[in-house]
């Protein structure tokens, strides 16, 4: 009996194991040491910017992740425009003028997008009311 | 007791299917990079010409005619093989080409459009790929078609093939 249970135990153990390693975030990027910038807030805003802009070119990927030439290209673009004194706004308004809205990895909410960012909802509410309505019926 | 077949469900189940059946067989291509330049202005950008040496500025060259640009390199395979379909517009359509040579040695491209021949009105360098940026170019070859008045009328990412030549020319003519 004690031997089933400690089998058991250890067989939870592991698939808890293989749930919090398969969610630890892949912290890989492929910022290159010279395109650092010595200061850091702009480090770190060109850092920011680069997660959100999908490398257009590899389509999953941000182009902080990735290590294609167009991706290092657009790198060296956002810290040279965040170097001019441009604001992230700006910078977000340089990229989708010239690549569209698709190289935002999270689209903006407009007329375009509505669909995309409510239509889940509306199916949420949608079956809670199927749900709901059974529910009733069935009482 | 005879059990009720849920029709509300069977419904929404079709048109589901029906849906995805639609954008099964409808003809189109999910890999295709939609363009955010179509119908807008060209960007404005400066860069030397290749061929005079001279300094380029699009505002001043952009006007009063229709004009292919193209995206081009001597390392790239496919700008070769759509080098011909280049000649060809230029020799029958008479419209100015203007070759953008992206990161590319302009030795090689000199002596590559001396083995291949020159479809090119212009060669502009641009080294660091900062004119693809202001173009929105994925990757090269690229092509545009832009109107006289300096609008941006059609785009094709990939080599020009023969079918593609057929669609630049009767943009070329509607445009003319």
């Amino acid at each position: 009996m004690n031997r089933t249970n400690n089998f058991i135990s250890k067989i939870i153990f592991i698939i808890f194991l293989s749930f919090v390693i398969t969610q630890i975030p892949d912290i890989s990027y492929s910022v290159e040491p010279d395109e650092i910038l010595n200061n850091q807030n702009y480090e770190l805003r060109a850092r920011n910017i680069s997660k959100n802009i999908r490398c257009v070119v590899c389509q999953n990927q941000s182009i902080d992740e990735s290590n294609a030439p167009l991706a290092k290209d657009l790198r060296i673009l956002i810290r040279n425009k965040i170097k001019e004194g441009r604001n992230d706004e700006e910078i977000y308004e340089f990229l989708t003028d010239r690549y569209g809205d698709f190289i935002l990895l999270k689209p903006d909410i407009n007329l375009n997008t509505f669909v995309l960012w409510f239509l889940p909802f509306c199916f949420l509410i949608f079956g809670i009311g199927i749900v709901i309505y059974h529910n009733k019926k069935s009482q | 007791m005879q059990k009720k077949i849920p029709i509300f469900p069977l419904i929404v189940f079709f048109f589901i299917l029906s849906v995805f059946f639609y954008l099964l067989i409808v003809d189109r291509n999910p890999s295709e990079l939609p363009s955010n330049l179509i119908n807008k202005n060209i960007p404005t950008f400066e860069a030397k010409s290749l061929i005079s040496g001279k300094k380029f500025i699009s505002t001043k060259e952009f006007k009063g005619e229709t004009i292919l640009v193209n995206f081009f390199a001597t390392w790239c395979k496919p700008c070769r093989d759509e080098h011909d379909f280049l000649k060809k517009i230029s020799d029958k359509k008479k419209v100015k080409i203007i070759g953008i040579n992206y990161k590319d040695s302009s030795k090689k491209t000199v002596i590559w459009l001396k083995n291949l021949g020159n479809p090119y009105s212009d060669v502009l360098v641009d080294k660091k790929g900062r004119i693809a940026i202001e173009w929105g170019v994925y990757g090269i070859p690229e092509t545009f078609v832009v109107n006289s008045n300096g609008i941006i009328k059609y785009r094709h990412v990939g080599a020009i093939t023969g079918k593609i030549y057929k669609k630049i020319s009767l943009i070329i003519d509607k445009n003319e």
